[in-house]
């Protein structure tokens, strides 16, 4: 045992020296990241590293944080009863625009990739607009608002669907959904984009071989060519989509109201906004920011291990 | 004797052809027909003008119908009129009499009302018969009782028409070499659905470019028109009426937001490119690791981070400078991910070829990587433009002279109902930067995106 773990020890040594050596042979590298590395961690590692200290003591700007321990948390879980609602919130919102938006996405730049080459850079703009436009969801309040003068309402009332304006916006009911339904026609954003890239990127001549081989329709063109040739750019569209997926605020804050009605709008980054920026509570707010954190990492460690089975 | 029929030399195939032949013998494609353009478009002209030509007639026959049951509603209606107006005048004279019973003083005027009732009795019932003998004039169209066969059929043709269109047009437009494993009717079917979905991405953008061009009162008009009919530039120029009057003028604001977007995403490029670079080229120990790290943080939301972010700032004297700003913004993760994404595309082989003329490092990054990268860093530049342009900074920028214009336009659009048209037309001129920056620089990502044939 003992001559084991001198082994293992002088190996471990000897791979910190050979890396060591290797570094110092590649200083040149060192040199090319350094810029990048030193803003990224002022401005992304640290505020990590605080926001998870934080999250064990109770803070509000003013006075020196305290250490709580895991005080944060249970309450968290145990008093917090709006927390489990927007938990439960964001997770449905997540659920159904992750994937959907994921798929739908990849399917709509695929489409548009078989255009003719004019048709298809106007498709592009036309699907990536949205996502782009900053805050013209606002349209959808007035589209989706709860009077009769909503078109919504106006159009199902003139068509003898509903008898009375449904308050979509309002009703604890429909709010969730109409919410769906705006984030999944802002899905198109970044990961689209990088699919139409991938997809003009795909080697023509591997269709050609597939043709000789035997794929027989573009569906499984699709499965057996293009999918595993643009495996980069289906990670990054799913870590693009987890991102947008759970990271929901703007559009319920706009559309139904903050706080909404019954806190059924409520997701878990609108509650970080509360506790941080209206309450200063920023031990709460930082223990919330953790939970959300570590929910993503989750999930992008099972969506990678899912993207690996693509094409196989 | 056996050798007599192959021919010496056989003509001169393409690949192409020779694959479909191929596949034409294995019977997994059917043998097609020769597509003749100019025959498929008359024949589908001839098809659609038959179309229409029922369409025509079928509306026809609805038009007359229609005549017919306005007709009859005009009837009953007439006669609804005739028994209400004799109630009418029955309670008019009722209460005419009343009141002359209780003031003989104005039995004159009584009088007058009864004469007046009874003279409308009169033309209600002359006019009530003329329209009744009218109305017998109308006889009832034979095919009546096929009515709503018309309409479901009118219907079913329009649809059918519209489809059959759209079908001829993709057919024509469709380049000549198909390829062998796509069919007709798929195709149709994704570029229909395709149409539908895109008329309803761009209905919301569409509508709020509309409402920053309608007049005040069209924008609160009900029912809603899509396309203003007085379009003005009202709104436009209201807002730089009110941008004007402002503390600080409004080109402080463009300029603000216009340096802050160039630097900001000049040095975004040039910095993630050169971590991008040795991330995805060079094995070094560390490497994979940090890029592990940077794409965990690329799913940290800033309102995540803000709070932490915020004392950081304060503590390297930041807040209220240009570099609150620009220098998160050099550090994008979402840029070096990208980057590193693309880079690993580049053949190994490039930049072992340099090392052997005696390229260094430097010279290999600015010479061969960065100008084969340029979709790339297109891509990025768009993200970082985006962001920027869109950023409100509200909690590091303090004095009014640094805000940026995106901030300036968002308090003028709180300004409540009173400036609903600046509203909508601050939404219109934020959404366009954006928009029109990518549309410019999509062109030449495609550009680049097709000469860029590079293979392993």
């Amino acid at each position: 045992m003992k001559s084991f773990l001198k082994t293992y020890v002088e190996m471990k040594r000897e791979t910190i020296k050979y890396n060591f050596a290797k570094a110092k042979r590649m200083k040149i590298c060192y040199l090319f990241l350094l810029p990048y590395a030193v803003l990224f961690t002022t401005f992304f590692i640290l505020p990590i590293c605080t926001s998870i200290y934080y999250s064990f003591t109770q803070y509000n700007i003013l006075e020196k944080p305290q250490f709580v321990g895991f005080q944060n948390y249970i309450n968290l879980v145990l008093q917090d009863e709006v927390f489990l609602t927007s938990v439960k919130n964001t997770l449905v919102i997540a659920v159904i625009t992750g994937p959907i938006g994921y798929i739908l996405s990849f399917l709509f730049a695929w489409f548009i990739n078989e255009l003719p080459k004019w048709i298809r850079a106007i498709a592009v703009v036309v699907f990536y607009a949205p996502s782009i436009a900053g805050n013209v969801y606002f349209i959808f309040s007035i589209i989706f608002r709860g009077d009769i003068y909503g078109y919504l309402n106006s159009f199902l009332v003139d068509f003898g669907l509903i008898n009375a304006p449904i308050l979509w916006l309002t009703d604890p009911n429909y709010m969730l959904t109409v919410i769906i339904i705006v984030i999944l026609w802002m899905s198109m954003g970044t990961g689209f984009l990088s699919f139409v890239a991938g997809l003009q990127g795909v080697d023509r001549a591997m269709y050609e071989a597939g043709y000789v081989d035997g794929i027989k329709n573009r569906w499984q063109e699709l499965w057996y060519i293009t999918l595993p040739s643009m495996k980069p750019m289906l990670l990054f569209g799913a870590v693009m989509s987890i991102t947008s997926a759970f990271n929901v605020c703007d559009v319920p804050r706009a559309l139904a109201g903050y706080p909404s009605t019954d806190y059924a709008a409520r997701t878990i980054v609108t509650h970080l906004f509360d506790y941080g920026f209206s309450r200063f509570e920023m031990g709460y707010a930082s223990a919330i920011a953790t939970v959300l954190f570590l929910v993503m990492i989750l999930c992008n460690k099972a969506i990678q291990s899912m993207l690996r089975k693509v094409g196989s | 004797m056996e050798n007599k029929n192959i021919p010496v030399k056989p003509a001169k195939k393409t690949r192409g052809d020779i694959l479909h032949e191929r596949m034409v013998l294995l019977g997994e494609i059917k043998e097609e027909k020769k597509f003749d353009k100019k025959k498929f478009f008359l024949t589908s002209l001839i098809i659609l003008c038959v179309m229409i030509a029922a369409i025509v007639v079928l509306q026809y026959r609805l038009n007359t119908i229609a005549a017919y049951e306005d007709a009859l509603y005009a009837q009953q209606a007439a006669a609804e009129i005739v028994a209400d107006e004799n109630a009418a005048t029955v309670s008019e004279a009722t209460v005419a009499e009343a009141a002359a019973a209780v003031e003989a003083a104005t039995e004159m005027e009584a009088a007058a009302a009864v004469e007046a009732a009874t003279e409308v009795e009169a033309t209600t019932e002359a006019e009530a018969t003329t329209e009744t003998e009218a109305v017998g004039e109308i006889k009832k169209p034979q095919d009546y009782t096929f009515a709503p066969f018309y309409r479901a059929g009118k219907l079913l043709l329009i649809v059918g028409a519209c489809a059959y269109g759209f079908y001829v047009v993709i057919r024509l437009l469709a380049p000549k070499r198909r390829k062998p494993n796509r069919s007709v009717w798929g195709d149709f079917g994704i570029y229909f659905m395709l149409l539908c979905v895109a008329i309803l991405m761009i209905f919301p953008l569409v509508f709020s470019v509309s409402a920053s061009l309608k007049p005040l009162d069209e924008l609160f008009r009900f029912p809603p028109t899509v396309f203003p009919r007085q379009p003005t530039m009202d709104n436009f120029s209201d807002l730089f009426v009110t941008l004007s009057q402002s503390f600080v003028p409004f080109s402080r604001y463009l300029v603000n937001t216009v340096f802050l977007t160039f630097i900001g995403t000049m040095g975004h490029v040039l910095i993630a490119s050169m971590a991008a670079f040795v991330l995805a080229k060079y094995d070094f120990p560390g490497g994979k690791t940090f890029f592990s790290i940077v794409v965990t943080a690329l799913m940290f939301s800033g309102y995540v981070t803000g709070i932490p972010n915020y004392v950081i700032m304060s503590k390297l004297r930041m807040i209220d400078t240009y570099w609150a700003i620009i220098l998160p913004a050099f550090a994008a993760p979402i840029g070096l991910f990208l980057m590193k994404q693309f880079m690993e595309g580049l053949p190994t082989s490039l930049i072992e070829a340099a090392h052997l003329d005696g390229a260094g490092e430097m010279r290999i990054f600015w010479s061969i990587v960065m100008p084969n990268v340029k979709p790339a860093w297109l891509t990025i530049i768009i993200f970082s433009v985006q962001s920027l342009w869109n950023t409100n900074a509200s909690t590091v920028i303090y004095s009014e002279a640094k805000k940026t214009l995106v901030y300036a336009l968002q308090q003028i659009q709180a300004g409540g109902i009173a400036r609903t048209g600046q509203a909508a037309a601050v939404t219109v001129i934020v959404m366009l930067v954006p928009i029109t920056i990518f549309i410019l620089s999509q062109s030449r990502i495609l550009e680049t995106m097709a000469s860029s044939g590079l293979k392993d």
